[in-house]
């Protein structure tokens, strides 16, 4: 008899990245170059800390071979099994995991390809383990905000916020819903304040998208086809459970007709092991004080939230004003985030002729940086060329793009193959996978990019 | 060098305003003769425990406002101070008359015009009993204003877990609080809307950590800026305390004025005498110390198990008394039951009388054999008869102005009947707890409402046809346990059925499927099933009335058979046999029915004995 893991990871790399498709259109997401590692590397070496050695990666069946080959490389002890999904489904997070299903035998701890972050993931393990949750999940303290510089043209789009309802005394996460979704009044039944009677309302908080789910958690999405998503539809519909009747059981002589009658109900998944409940009822241990109900109220659905501290550093890189802003911050919190492995910001691999780099910047291995070059604050890319004459300002320069002479850029986001013609200047721009770069050309705040690309949007 | 502290402070006593009136009758007939602030609280009178708290808690200066029987007042502090009554020897006593006002916001304004306060002050409500240190929160809200211009007001609550005897459901509230603890929202829950709070979304823009609090009892004590009394007299709509927080928050812009909330924990116990069951509940806390050190004093009681007895009365030994006060020199007779009660002073109790969660005012005389029981309230010096039996009534002792032949119950004892509008209120009043039991398991909220909106991904969505019927079903299981008139059910039936635009015929199939299965749902028995189907014959009758509505009937048998096929193979043929039975059925439609069944189907092979039977029995005939 093979040990059966506690918990079985999954990482969600199959997002496409729609909240930034100018960058994201011709490369993974979770390859995006973050400091000195790709986006991807974040939560696996946060696993890795965590002492994880093994995990499954959701990835993009066209994606899978680029994703695996940069994966493989990392080196962190962690043993990753791939699972592609079909590319042109429209497939979310509680997709994939139906698809998963047969995988899944034990717990689950599902995170997402673009966290960034020093939080110990054992906070929200340990909330689950110690509750018997049947989900667990971990919400970020918004980071300072900082006057960043966004290339491209003005967002169209307000920052999406949640308003998160957690019981003060017990951490139950008992409301949850997008602020968008109220226009005037929202509006919280009495009786969630009977059972919860200190509820704190965050409406800033960052969702982190990490999950640990029961596992009777999945087989409950693997009947429910119409959840789409974990974030959207999922989570605001157990948390919803929790405050519904469990339909009462009827005797024995009719129980058959009533359980093929709900044998789609929640309530049948989330059954407890009488034992346990047991065990329960018999101990002194209450999860509240105040009132005279049973420990959990004797919910069967529970769930928890663990909200990381002030101090510890968590983002997620899902839109372009969080990833400017990341790899702004990212050197100066380097040791924070990534304590295990030193800040490289020169790949000794990386071919750097220029006199004037200064020391916020990071060169990846096989750059080619010419004489005469200048610059600050920049990422560069593996096999990137930068050519004499040329400066490179508060700029990320993907993998293999090139720039010709006296080219000036600032404060620009240059995808993955990109030629950047000679004498071009360039301030605030995204420009688009492969796209070409005429020479002489002066672009301010746009996106320069093909027009297929641009069908994205 | 001297303390420069010291001369601040002299220049700054701290000042209290008690209002000392509720306007709301709720303590009547009581309160006929005997102001509410002198009704007398494990055998002293309450305003002794707020004038004790109020120099215990730190105060110098006290504003008692009166409006009504103000000479016992004045007499009864008089006396006290003659007595040198504790708090009377470091804090001066000031009673303001005014016969005038009609509301506790008419006393503010009334005290405005006088000019009398100077600085920040404590406001309490009529009827507080409490231990709580008065300074710190004093200390507390002066910090707030230097940071924010606009507070004018701290209401203090102590933290209370959901169901304590302490909450009444009056005072039952949601309040939401910012991280500094400016109320954001206030609502007390019993005018709520189909019991759901509903906050302006822009509560949580403003501010990113929003506090729901529901742990909350009502200390009825707030701190208060100078401002307060003129925002009262600008508005003279505000008539309680409840108007003014709900003013401020309403028009928070207009006036600029914000509240903050004070929330005291641990051994601090804030409680106020509102009505009877807050009286009971703080008769209790007070005898089991929580309010140390306020404790019935025991110079004047003696305490026998879990009641309180007065100075001068003798128990009696085959008395059987539980959770009760009992005054002084009350005088009881023999074989005496007495159960959550409060009798006052100088009342005599003759043989055999029982009292149960009843209250009997001072000087009472209750004869031989009569039963007080349920929230009965005699006034003072009421006099009952023998074997009279009192459930539920207010009693006084003199004749009312208005006054039926019935009401009148003896020389010193008439029923006291609400007017009309009052009536409501006295239904609400809220009343004394049965301590035996346990307290109110009241089904509030995740009513079946809540789950339909819970539902967008559970059912695909219904048709009008099912939505019709499940109303169908609610209708029926709530009319079978709440014993509804059928005429009712089927009125609402009716209108469901205009609601969805159903068919008659349709109509009849659903309502016979819905009654079959309420049987399913229940537990088995086919005793059980006939009295639910006699239970729902006035709505066969109404809705089987022809040929064809008995085919109708017939299909719906037949559908419930089928679909749920675990169904004993007797139950098919009860069920006819029972419809048969009650003329629901004629024998020619059943017969009817059954030739055109699917033969080789398992249910036909249920009935045909049925069939068989009812064919030979035609024969025979």
């Amino acid at each position: 008899m093979s040990l059966q893991a506690e918990f079985q990871v999954i990482i969600m790399a199959g997002g496409k990245g729609s909240r930034m498709p100018e960058i994201t259109s011709g490369k993974p997401k979770c390859l995006l170059p973050v400091g000195q590692k790709p986006l991807i590397w974040f939560p696996l070496n946060n696993l890795h800390l965590c002492g994880f050695t093994e995990c499954i990666i959701v990835v993009l069946d066209n994606q899978k071979h680029e994703v695996q080959s940069t994966v493989d490389k990392f080196n962190l002890g962690i043993k990753a099994e791939y699972f592609s999904i079909p590319s042109n489904e429209d497939l979310g997070t509680a997709d994939s995991l139906r698809l998963l299903h047969d995988k899944l035998h034990s717990d689950v701890l599902v995170l997402p390809c673009d966290l960034i972050t020093n939080t110990d993931l054992n906070s929200a393990l340990d909330i689950f383990r110690t509750h018997n949750a049947t989900i667990t999940s971990l919400f970020m303290k918004p980071q300072q905000p900082d006057a960043v510089l966004v290339p491209g043209p003005k967002p169209k789009h307000k920052p999406e916020r949640d308003l998160v309802g957690i019981d003060v005394q017990t951490s139950r996460l008992v409301f949850l819903a997008s602020l968008s979704d109220f226009e005037t009044d929202v509006s919280i039944p009495l009786g969630l304040m009977k059972k919860h009677p200190h509820i704190k309302m965050y409406s800033t908080l960052v969702d982190s998208h990490v999950y640990v789910m029961r596992n009777w958690v999945i087989g409950y999405l693997k009947n429910e086809e119409k959840i789409s998503t974990l974030k959207g539809e999922f989570l605001p519909h157990i948390v919803r459970k929790q405050l519904a009747k469990v339909p009462q059981k009827v005797e024995e002589a009719n129980a058959s007709i009533v359980d093929s009658h709900h044998s789609d109900d929640i309530f049948s998944f989330a059954k407890e092991d009488d034992m346990k409940l047991l065990v329960r009822e018999m101990s002194a241990f209450n999860d509240h004080a105040g009132d005279s109900n049973p420990t959990y109220h004797g919910d069967c659905i529970r769930c928890f939230a663990h909200i990381t501290d002030a101090d510890e550093f968590g983002v997620r890189v899902n839109t372009l004003p969080v990833y400017c802003s990341v790899n702004n911050k990212i050197i100066e919190n380097w040791s924070k985030i990534v304590p295990n492995e030193p800040l490289v910001l020169k790949n000794p691999k990386a071919d750097i002729k220029s006199t004037q780099v200064d020391d916020k910047c990071v060169i990846w291995e096989g750059a080619k940086l010419k004489e005469k070059t200048s610059f600050k604050e920049s990422i560069i890319g593996s096999g990137v060329e930068v050519n004499s004459f040329s400066r490179v300002f508060n700029t990320i320069l993907m993998k293999n793009v090139v720039v010709k002479e006296r080219v000036a850029l600032e404060n620009c986001i240059v995808s993955d193959g990109a030629i950047i013609g000679t004498g071009t200047q360039l301030k605030s721009c995204l420009v688009g996978s492969h796209y070409n770069v005429p020479d002489q050309s002066q672009h301010c705040n746009e996106v320069l990019t093909d027009v297929a690309q641009l069908m994205e949007f | 060098m001297y303390n420069k502290n010291e001369i601040i402070h002299k220049g700054n006593i701290v000042q209290a305003v008690v209002v000392a009136d509720e306007f709301e009758d709720k303590f009547i007939p009581i309160t006929n003769e005997v102001p509410m602030s002198l009704l007398p609280l494990l055998n002293k009178p309450l305003l002794d425990y707020t004038l004790e708290f109020l120099y215990l808690g730190g105060v110098e200066e006290t504003f008692l406002f009166c409006c009504s029987q103000v000479d016992m007042i004045k007499e009864y502090i008089r006396k006290s101070i003659e007595a040198s009554a504790a708090w009377s020897l470091n804090m001066k006593i000031h009673i303001l008359v005014s016969e005038s006002c009609r509301s506790f916001g008419d006393c503010l304004r009334d005290l405005d015009a006088k000019g009398l306060l100077r600085g920040d002050f404590i406001l309490l409500e009529p009827g507080v009993v409490s231990n709580i240190n008065l300074r710190p929160i004093l200390k507390k809200h002066k910090e707030v204003v230097k940071k924010d211009k606009g507070a004018v007001i701290t209401i203090v609550y102590q933290k209370a877990g959901v169901g304590q005897i302490g909450r009444s459901a009056e005072d039952d509230i949601v309040v939401a609080v910012d991280h500094n603890n400016r109320v954001l929202y206030h609502k007390k829950t019993r005018l709520l809307e189909d019991k759901r709070i509903k906050l302006p979304v822009e509560i949580f823009l403003l501010s990113d950590e929003v506090s729901m609090l529901h742990n909350l009892k009502d200390a009825h004590i707030a701190v208060c800026s100078s401002s307060v009394l003129p925002i009262f007299s600008d508005n003279f709509d505000f008539q309680t305390r409840d108007d003014f927080i709900k003013g401020l928050l309403m028009n928070e812009e207009i006036m600029g004025s914000t509240i903050y909330l004070h929330l005291i924990r641990g051994s601090q116990y804030g409680g106020a005498v509102t009505n009877w069951q807050n009286y009971q509940a703080v008769s209790w806390e007070l005898k089991d110390r929580w309010a140390y050190p306020l404790v019935p004093s025991l110079k004047e009681n003696n305490l026998l198990k879990d009641n309180v007895i007065g100075n001068g009365t003798i128990v009696p030994h085959d008395a059987n008394i539980s959770r009760c006060v009992i005054g002084n020199n009350v005088v009881l007779g023999k074989n005496i039951n007495l159960e959550d009660s409060f009798i006052m002073s100088n009342c005599k109790l003759e043989d055999n009388v029982t009292i149960n969660l009843s209250v009997i005012g001072n000087s009472c005389t209750i004869r031989k054999g009569s039963k007080i029981i349920e929230n009965t309230v005699l006034g003072n010096g009421v006099n009952i008869d023998q074997n009279t039996i009192l459930k539920n009534q207010l009693i006084q002792a003199t004749k009312p102005d208005f006054c039926e032949k019935e009401d009148i119950l003896g020389q010193y004892a008439f029923r006291l009947k609400p007017d009309e509008d009052e009536d409501e209120i006295l239904q609400k009043l809220p009343r004394l707890h049965n301590m035996k039991e346990s307290i109110e398991t009241s089904d509030d909220g995740f009513s079946d409402s809540d789950d339909e909106n819970l539902s967008y991904t559970q059912s695909p969505v219904l048709d009008d046809t099912k939505l019709f019927f499940t109303e169908v079903i609610d209708s029926l299981t709530r009319g079978f346990e709440d014993d509804l008139q059928c005429d009712n059910l089927i009125l609402e039936i009716n209108s469901s059925r205009y609601a969805y635009n159903i068919s008659v015929k349709e109509v009849n199939f659903n309502v016979i499927k819905a009654i079959l299965h309420m049987y399913l749902r229940q537990p088995t028995g086919q005793r059980y099933f006939s009295q639910l189907l006699s239970y729902f014959s006035p709505i066969l009758k109404n809705y089987i009335r022809n040929e064809s509505a008995m085919q109708d009937c017939l299909q719906a048998i037949e559908d419930v058979a089928i679909t749920n096929e675990e169904l004993k193979e007797n139950w098919i043929v009860f069920i006819l046999n029972w419809f048969y039975n009650e003329n629901y059925l004629s024998e020619e439609s059943i017969s009817n029915w059954g030739r055109n069944l699917d033969q080789s189907a398992k249910f036909s092979v249920q009935v045909k004995p049925f069939l068989k039977w009812l064919e030979e029995a035609d024969e025979e005939e």
